[in-house]
């Protein structure tokens, strides 16, 4: 398809009186070289759309491929979005209009490097074609526990095939060994009947979910869409294929017999909350050695949890459990007494209600206390000695049963449960800041997993309750739907929701020096038998993560590859110095930012009208993974002075989009200043920085610095080449 | 280990504490906020934060401990109080535990503490009265000008309540003497017994009068002005009294006194204090209720009682001057009734604070603790 090229300006919110329109048409026109230039006042409004949707008609004008000058590209998304055709917004208002001086030669200057930039880049890219695959939509359900059956309730109802696969032979998983179950409604005051069981029943009878129990995960090949699945289901094998995958596989109780410090193994009558939980169940709370009435119980809260010689976090059910088994023995004896001994007593939301029930109760007694140690007394009776009360400095209690509330350690801690057939391996990465939970990016994006198209409810997720875990277990089964359906439209899954293309690779040129494979956050470059990549494009999220780390460059998207950024390098406008000493003097400077984070902190910049140095041209990267070093030989033998990059903070507790494309950025950085110092270009001339979203204020000063470093080291050598 | 305490939890403490008007303590989770906006508090150890804790797990040990007295109930903590546990009201209830504890015959004391007993408690008096009425013969209304040891000769007055009163004072100081005995060995702050027991009592007492640890209350400051001013009202009163008493036996003087003498200003004086402070107590009460809470019937009853003895004082007198046989003659044995309840059942009822709270503090001061 033969491509027309049209430029929009937009005069609204201030842009209009800041810019010269008429030299800025000239230039577009002489340089850009393109010839259908058109203003607007408003160029969000309905009338400047209709005018737009006028020109793109095939049978009138034809434009196809548009650049629109106008705001940031994460504002007006829908007013300045046009279908079928190529769009390119280059942001005048934020990073011209609102952060520079009005009307003088530097921001006029700046607004024109903007439209050769983006004159140039509209030519080189393409617009995107989904890339179709075969795509099968059945969401697998790994666990059938609380999160796993409202995970398969959620994905059925919603018209999806489901296969839920369950380890043991009875569905419920620690929901259905419950004697009573901790409210979770309004008013949070009466114990109620294990919840589980409705759902167990619902999913049991539901046509679109095939429930397999005694049933095990042997593995997962395949890429989202095509996840070839190799069940054994009570020992025979079974292949199934399905689109997306929810890992609600739970937890396991902390190994008690870690605790005798806590007196676990000293007596008997040391149980855990679980071992608790069963002895309600069968209707007598007794001391297991002697088979006496348990009249004077101790809850000891955070056995195991929140200590760093056992499990760092806090485990979220156990002060509930407590407080529930505590009404367990006031109901059994109005004379027995439950004392509950605990570091801070956590009960999520709206279960504070049912805490404060518990506590309105005079048998239940709770004092803070740190546990010093559990001694057997001469009548059998448990001494429990404990320091920091409130009660007192050194305290001594004495108790027929002492029930340890034991924490949970995620499945995914000690096994890959998915048992993916990935170059990656076969489970989850480990995550220093998740601490054995399969989380990801908490904050944008709940549910998700460092693998694509597989997502985490319940306890594998974080600590949580029943309730929670429920709500969790949907949450995910709507993001595998997501999943399944973005996939089929041959869409990326996310964070890019919205993103048609996809890395095409120029194979031919490929040395297999597997740099992309080794790089990709996300698995989806495997290699054949002979060492060759090749893509699973449905795992791929596409950040050009392998795109920046080619040597070869063969990797492109249709509206973002190493030419296409190259090529706006190459179109600035790079000024000959009179005089170099000059504070104005007009040097040249590059930005290359991360879209994800430090853009939108650049855009809020500009909301809150800071000023920046005119000197820098900015341009928005995927992620600062998919920066190619050969950019800076693109911009530094074009006579630029200068490349700033703005990437996200590095650690897996920052919430990198893609992980760890920030870091990568800096390992490459880390090679190149070597070879600039060869050349006998000053390394200075090249940085990275760290920027969170929320870092705006700290822009203009970074910036501003990084410029002045830059006048000190002075001009390009290569310049007047 | 030596210094360990043995914590041993009784439930049917907890529920005491909750039937004396406690019945919010179960709410505490202890964050400590009554502690840090108490202004009474010593720093160290500091109240009500850790009596609520001990009454919650039933540690019957509590009622000895010093702090409960060192608490004005200011209810500043009440007002601050997150979960609505009101620790002023469970101090308050601790008290009267430790009254409880204390006084004997504990039947009495629980009498006195429960509402369903107060018609018997209250015969007493009447029935003793009128028998002693009867006994002399004078159950009618006496004639010509209202002198009430007409009805009540002076000799029969003082035969009957001088008894009341030294009952109280032997009850009482029975209580005060274990009290301050259990003080010394229960607690960690040991007294100084090598202090100045003379001095430090002064001080206390000077503290009392003025009211000095009271005024640091916030929210019902205005309390202890009219603490102030009721206690003061006492105080004349007992002047009037014991002067009353000397007048009889020492110059002869006889009673009605016209209203010149100063002893009958100083009993005008006297009365209006005690009438103007428990006015205005009652009207505080109701008026701070919903933050700082409307205290129990045991609080209520002491708060009558006075009330009443104050309204009958003056109306016995108003309607003497008036002349009015058959409303001054009845009001004046309701006047005795009242008087006689408030001191024979003052071991048992809150009237005993001022006995206790004095221990208390001057323990407080003996030992250190900030006073």
């Amino acid at each position: 398809m033969e491509k027309k090229y049209g430029v929009y300006l937009c005069k609204g919110c201030g842009i209009g009186e800041c810019i010269d329109f008429e030299s800025l048409a000239k230039v577009i026109k002489k340089e850009g070289k393109i010839q259908f230039v058109k203003e607007h006042d408003i160029l969000c409004s309905p009338e400047a759309r209709a005018m737009v949707l006028e020109d793109i008609k095939p049978e009138g004008e034809g434009i196809n491929s548009l650049v629109i000058a106008a705001c940031s590209p994460r504002v007006k998304y829908e007013e300045l979005d046009f279908p079928n055709v190529l769009v390119e917004r280059c942001n005048i208002r934020e990073m011209v209009a609102w952060t520079q001086e009005p009307n003088n030669e530097h921001t006029q200057a700046l607004a024109e490097d903007y439209l050769r930039m983006y004159c140039a880049r509209v030519k080189k890219s393409e617009l995107p074609e989904p890339y179709q695959s075969e795509c099968d939509k059945t969401i697998l359900v790994i666990g059938g526990g609380a999160a796993g059956l409202s995970a398969a309730l959620e994905a059925a109802n919603g018209g999806y095939d489901v296969v839920l696969v369950e380890k043991q032979a009875e569905l419920g998983g620690y929901g259905a060994k419950l004697h009573r179950q901790t409210p979770s409604s309004y008013p949070f005051t009466t114990l109620q009947e294990p919840t589980v069981f409705k759902k167990i029943k619902e999913v049991q009878g539901h046509p679109k979910i095939r429930v397999f129990t005694n049933a095990q995960i042997e593995k997962i090949d395949g890429q989202p869409g095509q996840l070839d699945t190799t069940l054994t289901v009570n020992g025979s094998e079974e292949t199934i294929r399905v689109g997306a995958v929810v890992v609600a596989a739970g937890w396991r109780p902390y190994d008690a017999t870690k605790l005798t410090k806590l007196g676990y193994g000293l007596s008997k009558d040391v149980i855990t909350n679980l071992e608790m939980e069963d002895l309600a169940r069968q209707g007598k709370i007794v001391r297991p050695s002697d088979g006496k009435p348990a009249n004077r119980v101790a809850f000891i809260q955070c056995a195991g949890s929140r200590d760093p010689e056992h499990l760092p976090y806090c485990s979220y059910f156990c002060c509930l459990a407590s407080l529930k088994q505590a009404l367990y023995v006031r109901q059994q004896n109005p004379d027995a007494l439950a004392y509950i001994l605990y570091k801070d007593i956590r009960t999520p939301g709206q279960t504070e209600l049912f805490y404060k029930e518990a506590q309105s109760d005079p048998g239940v007694m709770l004092t803070k206390a740190e546990i010093e140690g559990i001694a057997l007394g001469g009548d059998g009776r448990l001494q429990i000695s404990a320091k920091d009360t409130l009660l007192g400095e050194q305290v001594l209690l004495e108790a027929d049963l002492v029930v340890l509330a034991t924490g949970l350690v995620p499945v995914t801690n000690d096994e890959p449960v998915l048992n993916l057939g990935y170059r990656q391996g076969p489970g989850f990465p480990e995550i220093e800041p998740y601490q054995g939970f399969a989380d990801s990016n908490f904050i944008c994006f709940p549910y998700e997993t460092r693998r694509t198209g597989v997502y985490a409810a319940g306890a594998v997720h974080q600590a949580m309750t029943i309730p929670m875990a429920m709500n969790d277990g949907a949450g995910a089964a709507c993001k595998a739907i997501q999943a399944v359906e973005h996939v089929a439209a041959g869409m990326a899954v996310h964070p890019r929701a919205w993103d048609e293309t996809f890395p095409d690779p120029f194979m031919q040129r490929c040395t297999s020096c597997k740099r992309c494979t080794e790089e990709c956050p996300f698995g989806a470059i495997e290699e054949d038998e002979k060492g060759t990549p090749f893509y699973k494009i449905n795992r791929c999220r596409r950040c050009g993560t392998c795109m920046g780390a080619c040597p070869e460059r063969i990797v492109s998207f249709k509206d973002f590859s190493v030419d296409i950024i190259g090529s706006m390098l190459k179109s600035l406008d790079v000024p000959e110095l009179e005089d170099e000493e000059a504070e104005d003097a007009p040097f040249r400077i590059i930005g290359l930012i991360c879209e994800n984070d430090a853009m939108p902190a650049l855009d809020a910049v500009g909301l809150h009208k800071l000023r920046l140095d005119p000197r820098v041209r900015f341009i928005p990267l995927r992620c600062l993974g998919s920066f190619n070093m050969v950019w800076v030989s693109d911009a530094l033998s074009r006579g630029v002075d200068g490349m700033i990059l703005l990437g996200c903070k590095f650690g897996d507790d920052y919430q990198c989009h893609f992980a760890k494309g920030s870091e990568l950025c800096d390992y490459r950085l880390g090679k190149l200043s070597e070879t600039l110092d060869k050349l006998g270009l000053e390394s200075d001339r090249v940085k990275q920085y760290q920027i969170a979203h929320s870092d705006f204020d700290k822009l203009p000063q970074i910036v501003n610095d990084f410029v002045k470093r830059i006048l000190e080291i002075g001009p390009n050598p290569f310049k007047e080449f | 280990m030596a210094d360990q305490t043995v914590i041993k939890p009784d439930l049917q403490f907890v529920n005491r504490v909750i039937a004396a008007g406690g019945d919010t303590v179960k709410k505490c989770y202890q964050c400590d906020t009554c502690s840090v906006v108490c202004n009474p508090t010593p720093d160290s150890k500091p109240f009500p934060r850790k009596e609520m804790l001990q009454a919650q797990w039933g540690l019957k040990e509590v009622v000895q401990d010093p702090d409960i007295w060192l608490c004005h109930q200011c209810s500043d903590c009440t007002v601050y109080c997150p979960r609505g546990a009101k620790p002023g009201e469970v101090m308050n209830a601790l008290r009267k535990l430790c009254i409880e504890e204390y006084s004997a015959p504990q039947v009495l004391a629980k009498m006195v503490g429960d509402s369903r007993y107060l018609p018997m408690l209250l015969a007493f008096p009447v029935v003793l009265l009128l028998a002693a009425l009867g006994a002399i013969g004078h159950l009618h209304l006496p004639a010509g000008p209202i002198a009430y040891h007409k009805l009540f000769p002076t000799l029969m007055v003082d035969f009957l309540f001088v008894p009341a009163f030294f009952f109280a004072v032997v009850v009482l100081g029975r209580g005060v003497l274990r009290y301050w005995g259990d003080l010394n060995s229960s607690n960690p702050w040991k007294v100084r017994v090598e202090g100045n027991l003379v001095g430090d009592l002064v001080a206390t007492l000077k503290d009392i009068v003025l009211h000095n640890r009271f005024r640091l209350c916030e929210t019902t400051y205005s309390r202890s002005t009219n603490h102030l001013v009721l206690f003061l009202g006492f105080i004349f009163l007992a002047l009037v009294t014991s002067w009353g008493f000397l007048n009889e036996w020492v110059f002869h003087h006889e009673s009605p006194y016209a209203i010149y003498e100063p002893i009958k200003l100083l009993a005008i004086l006297g009365t209006a204090g005690l009438l103007y402070g428990i006015y205005n107590i009652i009207q505080q009460r109701q008026a701070n209720a919903e933050k700082a809470g409307f205290g129990g019937y045991y609080d209520w009853l002491l708060v009558y009682v006075i009330f009443a003895v104050g309204a009958s004082g003056l109306l016995s007198w108003l309607f003497r001057l008036m002349g009015i046989h058959i409303l001054a003659y009845p009001t004046y044995f309701l006047h005795l009734v009242s008087v006689f309840f408030l001191f024979f059942y003052a071991p048992y009822t809150k009237m005993a604070h001022m006995v206790y709270r004095t221990v208390a503090m001057l323990y407080a001061r003996m030992s250190g603790r900030g006073f």
